[in-house]
């Protein structure tokens, strides 16, 4: 009977997981006439520049024509995930960087990008490619790197006289001082942005000087660490430094920060947000209002611990006939001066030095996502492990911080179950 | 006169369920701000130019293009789910057949399966035919009654048609088939005006099924490239654009229903037909 | 003994299953490798791209411990019973005032319908929070200080009003059925002395019991499978008290690889919606027989 059941599930299996050809194209360093697909999401902006950079290629080389496949981030997962399993990836991608650990965890889920001649790896640093790599194989290239850092609306600031913090102390106490009018000097939100579970790993990271979670995906924070903090989360409520969850729905509904009202009004008057998507809260409020702060330090001018994580990158299918072709036209997008411009920032400050250079000599690394830029390549960064960023793990973060700002549980119970969650997920996961 | 209170009620709540949908094009003239500090749906000032920019899209083509090619699905699908849903609700419902209870049960089984948990086994099987990126997944189910919901409704519809007019039909001369053609259908016809219309209203609004399936831009029906430039990662996006890109897909929906909502009621009004 | 098939005279026994032919083929080529695949799966530790490992009985033991499963159905079910009568009621009622002869009726029945158009269109959930947020236009006209958003019972409501507002397609149903009511009945009772409330319950009541049957079914299904609405509007919050087993599977297949598990979910799910519907079924088929 077992034998049978297994021959079923043999059967169902060999149609799906193995999806796509078994073997995979070699390299012969040849550019044939072909077509390849290119799939990326993003907003307008960046569609628009890819498009025209697709534009630019197709004059040098007419023969490989590109097809662009592009949508919005909602359900771009989904799509991705059910082509991977399918066989049926588009030839390059723009993909996320917890994709790495939920679509490759062998390191074999994309193709070798080492095996391509003709992508320029010189370009990069040796510490931004390892983000890419999974087993020691390079999956991915990373496209740009970002963190968050602080900003702050200065109509309101100015408002009250105040500095913007420099110390986690300063901070706590910038709570009193808004809250006469009832403002808060930031915000922070456990929806997609997740930014409460995020400072709090910063804070403890910066006070012990473990990492949340090593790059292979081990955690490094006791249940101790958690406790301290979820209490430095529940410490900003308490301090009305940020709203407490309730309020903070009950006010904004599902909106994001930069749609409602209590942001573009000035009544929650900075927030923590990546250097590469600031924009979206710059253009909320009029002109050069937000302005970017300092990484908050301890007492001691210490402010490491922050976090930098590559923004997006580009793998290249390991089903795809045409990997010489796949690997000159990534190359472009990453490493060609003429590109570089037409794609300014639109997926963050490039991590290529000549896409850099080409950007800065044209004048176009001006601004927040610059100043952001600035401040984490001089401070002593973490870097975001790409286990942080699985949507399961957002889930428990996300559950123990609500149940202690609604009050549902204490930050050590709260601190408890999380550190069970995450051992139990990552044990299985990880096997 | 005895009428005006229904009046009246109709007319409230018409303007709640509508108020939203007033609001919603007001929004799409307003900024993020207007639109939370006022409840009242006029905009300040009408900048046409936003729906403009949205019928261009930031594709190569313009929204008449995705239009057309919602109806590329849009028609063969109606089409095919009324033949095959009402041939096989005429099946169940007037005649007795082997295997008839398990087919019932299968078919009732079906409508329960989350769609969610198909969708993947179903996109896989698509990949191994090489039909992915064509319209082809969208349309052809709909050929083979895989739409239960409205065999279903056909099916209780059927059955309150009395037997006697089959009867009928057979002493004239007709063969199971005629009964239906020229008997039955024109008894539900106002039924079948109501599955094009889900059927049109429902694929309009279908998001995962096209995602998954079509990958190339210039194929998109309308309900992708509506989510296009909603990007919640990057640099954010023009949110009126967003509303006025809704509302303008929402012409050819609202007119469909308007012009088919006559045909609810209409048609025979066979006399005695309950038994 | 041989069966005996109840068809009119002369009819071949094979004609019904003629006519369901294309029910069958369309089982066989679309749906049934998608069940039976995702049937197995279910019994697999299964990432959605290693191949899947046999696991047994696994996610289905792992179901009774997960707080968040038995939470998520009781979500689902608390939404079933408070949307599905209340739905009905509103969508009979309506109903039967767009099948009176009024002046503009189409206009009405358009504007009813123009929420159930909307679906899920991305810009409801922008005008849900112009309505319900702290400073939102409902509490403004009602001069309340209701959390919607925030507190468990008011997010559950709002989903379920706009579950509720999207009331066109069963009140199309219902006035399908309405016309062919004949007006003679409604005639021949008035004669009898027989008054508005009356009639309803004596004439129009029994004859549209099984389009009544028809829509119950066809909302509870989709009301036990909702994702989108809570999806869109809440996110499943606060303290996932609208987060329901559509919601789960969603999250379970697409955001946490966990196709194992999520396939395990939906089979219960199926179950579930099997077992009530056959309750369905009992009760109405006893009412029948009562009234022979």
């Amino acid at each position: 009977m077992k034998k049978y059941i297994l021959a079923v599930i043999l059967s169902v299996v060999s149609l799906t997981a193995c999806g796509g050809k078994s073997d995979i194209t070699a390299p012969d360093s040849k550019l044939d006439p072909c077509t390849i697909r290119f799939s990326w999401w993003g907003g307008d902006d960046r569609h628009q520049a890819t498009n025209e950079a697709i534009q630019l290629w197709n004059k040098i080389h007419p023969d490989i024509k590109i097809t662009a496949e592009y949508g919005g981030w909602d359900g771009w997962t989904e799509k991705v995930s059910a082509q991977l399993s399918g066989g049926t990836a588009p030839d390059v991608m723009q993909i996320n960087y917890d994709w790495l650990v939920s679509f490759s965890p062998d390191g074999k889920g994309f193709y070798n990008l080492r095996q391509l001649d003709s992508l320029d790896l010189s370009q990069f640093d040796n510490d931004v490619l390892s983000f890419g790599e999974v087993d020691g194989i390079l999956n991915a290239v990373t496209v740009s790197v970002s963190g968050r850092a602080m900003f702050y609306n200065s109509e309101i600031y100015k408002r009250f006289n105040a500095e913007y913090p420099s110390t986690w102390n300063e901070l706590l106490a910038l709570g009193e001082k808004f809250s006469q009018e009832e403002i808060y000097p930031i915000d922070l939100d456990i929806q997609s942005g997740g930014t409460a579970w995020y400072l709090a790993v910063v804070y403890v990271q910066q006070k012990t000087g473990r990492e949340f979670l090593s790059m292979d995906g081990e955690l490094g924070f006791t249940e101790d660490d958690i406790k301290l903090a979820l209490d430095f989360y529940k410490q900003l409520e308490d301090n009305h430094v940020i709203r407490t969850v309730d309020v903070r729905t009950d006010e904004d509904g599902s909106a994001a920060l930069y749609q409602s009202p209590e942001f573009i009004d000035g009544r929650v008057a900075g927030v923590l947000e990546w250097g590469s998507s600031v924009g979206k809260y710059e253009m909320a409020l009029p002109e050069d209002v937000l302005e970017t702060g300092v990484l908050l330090s301890d007492d001691n001018g210490n402010n490491s611990g922050w976090l930098i994580k590559p923004t997006v990158m580009y793998a290249i299918s390991k089903d795809t006939e045409y990997p010489d072709e796949s690997a000159e036209f990534m190359n472009f997008l990453l490493n060609d001066e003429k590109c570089a411009e037409i794609l300014g920032t639109t997926r963050g400050i490039p991590s290529s030095h000549i896409a850099e250079k080409a950007l800065e000599s044209s004048g176009k690394l001006v601004g927040l996502a610059q100043e952001c830029d600035e401040l984490l390549e001089n401070a002593d960064t973490v870097t975001i492990s790409p286990y942080m960023e699985l949507q399961q793990m957002k889930d428990f973060y996300n559950t123990a911080i609500e149940k202690v700002s609604y009050g549902k549980a204490d930050t050590a119970e709260a601190a408890h179950e999380m550190y069970i969650s995450i051992t139990e997920y990552l044990e299985k996961i990880r096997k | 006169m005895k009428k005006i209170p229904v009046y009246i009620l109709l007319t409230a709540s018409a303007i709640v369920m509508i108020y939203p949908l007033l609001w919603l094009v007001g929004a799409s003239f307003k900024s993020n701000d207007e639109i939370f500090s006022s409840a009242w749906f006029m905009p300040g000032n009408f900048d046409f130019s936003v729906y403009e920019r949205a019928w261009r899209t930031v594709t190569a083509y313009s929204m008449g293009h995705y239009f057309v090619n919602t109806f590329k699905i849009i028609v063969p699908k109606i089409f095919f789910a009324l033949v095959s849903s009402t041939l096989v609700a005429y099946g169940f419902a007037r005649f007795d057949f082997p295997l008839k209870k398990l087919l019932y049960a299968v078919f009732m089984g079906t409508m329960f399966m989350p769609a969610i948990s198909v969708i993947m086994p179903t996109y896989l099987m698509w990949s191994k035919t090489g039909l992915l990126d064509t319209y082809i997944p969208l349309t052809v189910p709909a050929l083979f009654a895989t739409e239960g919901t409205f065999v279903f409704m056909l099916i209780q519809f059927i059955k309150r048609i009395p037997k006697e007019y089959d009867e009928a039909g057979r002493i004239d001369g007709c063969n199971s088939l005629q009964v239906l053609v020229y008997i039955l259908v024109p008894c539900i016809r106002p039924v079948l005006v109501s599955i094009s219309v889900f059927t049109f209203l429902w694929t309009m609004n279908d998001f995962l099924n096209p995602l998954i399936m079509i990958s190339s831009v210039e194929k998109y029906p309308l309900s992708l490239i509506l989510r296009l430039s909603a990007d919640s990662t990057g640099n954010g996006y023009e949110q009126n654009k967003i509303l006025a890109m809704s509302v303008i897909g929402l012409i050819p929906s609202i007119t469909v229903f308007a012009i088919a909502q006559k045909k609810f009621i209409g048609g025979i009004t066979a006399g005695g037909l309950s038994s | 003994m041989k069966k005996i098939y109840h068809n009119p005279v002369g009819v071949w026994k094979y004609t019904g299953l003629m006519f369901v032919i294309p029910f069958i083929l369309g089982f066989l080529l679309f749906m049934l490798y998608p069940f039976v695949s995702s049937f197995i799966f279910g019994l697999t530790d299964y990432n959605g791209i290693s191949p899947p490992e046999f696991s047994g009985l696994d996610n289905y033991i792992s179901m009774f411990r997960d707080e968040d499963f038995r939470n998520a159905f009781a979500v689902t079910l608390k939404y079933v019973l408070i949307l599905v009568p209340l739905k009905l009621i509103i969508s009979l009622l309506v109903a039967l005032l767009l099948n009176m002869e009024i002046r503009f009726i189409g206009v009405y029945r358009t504007i009813f319908y123009i929420p159930s158009i909307l679906g899920s269109n991305l810009a409801i959930v922008i005008m849900w929070q112009f309505l319900f947020t702290e400073n939102g236009l409902v509490n403004q006209i009602i001069g309340t200080d209701i959390s919607w958003y925030s507190s468990p019972h008011g997010s559950l409501a709002i989903i379920i009003l706009l579950r509720l507002w999207e009331f066109g397609s069963a009140m199309i149903i219902f006035l399908n059925a309405l016309r062919d009511i004949p007006q003679e009945y409604y005639d021949a009772a008035k004669v009898d002395g027989c008054g508005k409330i009356r009639c309803f319950f004596s004439i129009t009541l029994p004859l549209l019991k099984n389009v009544i049957f028809l829509n119950v079914i066809l909302q509870f299904i989709s009301a036990m499978q909702e994702f989108n609405a809570p999806y869109m509007i809440t996110g499943g919050g606060p303290l996932k008290s609208t987060y329901t087993i559509g919601m789960l599977i969603y999250d379970e297949m697409f955001k946490y690889h966990n196709a194992g598990y999520a396939n395990a979910v939906s089979w219960v799910l199926f179950v579930a919606v099997t077992a009530f519907v056959l309750i369905f079924y009992v009760i109405a088929g006893r009412k029948k027989e009562n009234r022979k």
